[in-house]
């Protein structure tokens, strides 16, 4: 079995993936504009068979590439839509409520979909991505990304819940407010904390790299706004009871920091990260 | 109150933190889309006249580096240090007296969780496995209490967050930074340190498909004090420290070395990298630079030169020559090619890659990276260990009223202690 042959399959296997989330965000809109509750069991499951494809599909590409998958915008991408996935799954165990799986996975298919549109070659590693804080830094970032991307979710969920109130669907299947801003604080928290463990790891390698843990490098900087932003919702959040409504749009601005600090400073602004 | 007690205590609160975060958050935007450090001329050319008037008026071409910024992160740093103060006798009387049977019971808007009969079971259930029993005003209570040490979360956070800009700040201003560059065998001074460097060996490893896999350079430092040499080997990701200052493998370019003839008589021979000049000895106004270097040289579709590998199967120069600061051309050679101006022979020859090493030493990395330890660990405390309480009281008929309080995610907590008492009754009904 050459890299070829583990690539061939990853291939196969993340298309699957993308196919089986593709499936369970029909499904999860069946079950919310058709009130199908049945549609909504399967599209769990579904959606675990997906994130079943999609592990296996990075394991292969890791073992095809001789090296952990997060290294170019294609692996970065489909890692990420991966975190979002295992944090969405998570959360719907702790939290045990399927609905969220409706605005959860749009997200899930437009970031791998930006997966699917990169160039998906396997190249060799550059020598200043050779070192072992790679694996720390992304797969943190993967995380935090990840639980920032349920947050929005359900931020997303609770400005819309505000509207829905007395309708009957929205009081069985989705968490009341209260619930939502927890779990929506929850997710910020894991993310908060999981991206401040990116900042120190990145630091901590640029240093080794670089010779310089801290240049203003236009994606650290960027890592550092999102870092503020999340830093002030959690502060208002906590001593000035910015909770429900103001937290929940905080939250949202928060992910569009993360999309630009991940999409946009690759794609606008040169940077010493431009590989990431 | 007094103006100015006023205005002192606005500076110290979060509602000021706040503000100064919104200002250095659009700062660090401003900082990230305009490119900085740039000559003044670029910003004129590049943006309409009022924006390039405006990005000079605010600094904006070196945000990171300007008053404003510095001033602001300063004031921050106040704001948290004020913060702190502030902050530190409440928890610390929080802690020594806020956690207690006595403090839950004065809570009298909590409302019984749930009614069990055996309320020990429940609290070792929800992992408080030592509950103190005590007696109050003829009522039987158990009450239990961990994770108090989470209060100190948001406190570590802004002293790890003090402790990265005071680091960050101080290796600003006392670090020593310096680039060495050349080929094996160089020895040269490192800036102002009064060190010597010695490239012994430079290497690029190449992968089978060309790509280079590693670039590692073998160097010895000598004091020029007492003449003690450190040898050492420094590549990406790897860099050696010796003597106290740490040597980073770079970067790496092409260097020839350019003989210079005189009437069929060699008068000099030096080593150009690429960008470098050399002044003829006996015509300082002659002038030849090394602009490009292409180790396999071929062109490509529209006839620019371009190289096939870095691999030196088809070396060619790329030179400009100047007389009085005038070009008197440019041009292409190829190995063997040479270029005769008046009397004057230029050849190049023996092209090899050279390396640019980096030395520095910040002695306050160790500090910056403290507070990044203290931010984590700050912020774990923060947000995974949640002090929790759990008091019950013995009721007449035997039974146990139990209450919960956890002032983050305190109705999850309270959710739990409801769950545990269901679970232990439904075993206790199918005598499990």
């Amino acid at each position: 079995m050459n890299s070829e042959w583990f690539l061939n399959v990853e291939n196969v296997l993340f298309t699957g993936a993308m196919v089986a989330y593709l499936v369970s965000m029909v499904l999860y809109f069946v079950f919310f504009a058709m009130k199908n509750e049945k549609a909504g069991k399967i599209a769990g499951w579904v959606i675990a068979a997906g994130f079943v494809l999609h592990t296996a599909a990075l394991l292969v590409r890791g073992i095809g590439a001789g090296r952990l998958p997060l290294t170019n915008q294609y692996e970065f991408a489909t890692s990420f839509a991966w975190g979002i996935c295992l944090c969405f799954l998570i959360f719907l165990w702790r939290f045990r409520f399927q609905a969220l799986g409706a605005f959860v996975t749009p997200v899930i298919f437009l970031v791998i979909g930006y997966a699917a549109m990169q160039s998906r070659e396997v190249r060799s590693l550059m020598p200043a991505l050779r070192s072992n804080w790679l694996a720390i830094h992304v797969s943190t970032a993967i995380i935090s990304y990840g639980a920032f991307g349920v947050s929005f979710a359900v931020s997303l969920m609770f400005l819309i819940r505000r509207k829905m109130e007395g309708h009957s669907f929205w009081e069985i299947h989705v968490p009341d407010e209260k619930k939502l801003d927890l779990i929506s604080y929850r997710a910020v928290s894991l993310g908060f904390l999981f991206l401040t463990f990116v900042i120190v790891t990145g630091a901590i390698w640029a240093e080794r790299a670089w010779g310089s843990y801290w240049a203003w490098d236009p994606k650290e900087t960027w890592s550092l706004i999102t870092w503020i932003i999340y830093a002030m919702y959690l502060h208002l959040r906590i001593s000035r009871g910015w909770k429900g409504k103001a937290a929940a749009v905080f939250a949202v601005i928060g992910f569009v920091c993360v999309i630009f600090t991940y999409i946009g400073v690759n794609t606008f602004i040169p940077s010493i990260h431009s590989y990431a | 109150m007094n103006p100015l007690k006023k205005a002192g205590r606005f500076l110290c609160s979060m509602k000021c933190a706040m503000i100064l975060l919104v200002i250095l958050a659009l700062a660090c935007t401003a900082g990230s889309m305009i490119p900085q450090q740039k000559v003044m001329s670029y910003y004129t050319d590049a943006y309409p006249q009022w924006a390039a008037g405006a990005i000079m008026l605010f600094g904006l071409h070196d945000v990171f580096h300007c008053r404003w910024f510095l001033g602001l992160t300063l004031f921050l740093c106040v704001n948290l240090v004020f913060c702190n103060i502030r902050h530190f006798p409440q928890l610390k009387r929080r802690m020594k007296a806020g956690f207690s049977l006595e403090a839950c019971l004065k809570d009298n808007k909590r409302e019984s969780l749930c009614q069990v009969e055996n309320a020990k079971t429940l609290f070792q259930k929800m992992g408080f496995s030592k509950p103190e029993e005590s007696n109050v005003e003829g009522t039987v209570c158990l009450y239990g209490v961990r994770n108090k040490a989470g209060i100190w979360g948001a406190w570590l956070c802004h002293l790890g967050m003090l402790i990265i800009i005071a680091g960050f700040g101080l290796g600003q201003m006392f670090q020593t930074e310096y680039t060495v560059y050349g080929v094996k065998g160089q020895t040269k001074t490192v800036g102002d340190s009064g060190y010597e460097l010695t490239i012994d060996d430079f290497e690029i490893r190449l992968r089978d498909d060309d790509t280079v896999e590693q670039y590692e350079a073998s160097v010895t430092v000598t004091d020029p004090v007492t003449g003690e040499k450190r040898s050492g080997k420094t590549s990406v990701n790897a860099p050696v420290s010796l003597f106290g200052m740490k040597y980073y493998q770079n970067s790496t370019g092409w260097a020839a070395k350019v003989s210079v003839w005189k009437d069929d008589e060699e008068i000099q021979d030096d080593l150009l990298c690429v960008g470098e000049y050399v002044k003829t000895k006996e015509k300082e106004d002659l002038v030849l630079m090394l602009r490009a270097f292409y180790p396999d040289y071929a062109r490509d579709d529209l006839g620019n030169p371009m190289t096939v590998s870095s691999a030196l199967h088809h070396p060619a120069y790329l030179y400009a020559l100047y007389y009085q600061d005038q070009m008197l051309g440019m041009n292409l050679l190829e190995e063997g090619e040479e270029i005769t101006v008046d009397n004057y022979t230029f050849r190049f020859h023996d092209p090899q890659p050279y390396t640019l090493i980096q030395a520095k030493k910040d002695p306050f990395t160790c500090l910056a990276a403290l507070g990044g330890l203290f931010v984590v660990t700050a912020l774990i405390l923060a947000f995974y260990i949640r002090p929790e309480e759990m008091w019950a009281m013995k009721n007449e008929d035997g039974s146990w009223s139990v209450f919960g309080r956890s002032k983050k995610g305190g109705s999850m907590f309270e959710e739990k202690i409801f769950e545990k008492s269901e679970e232990i009754k439904w075993k206790e009904r199918k005598n499990l």
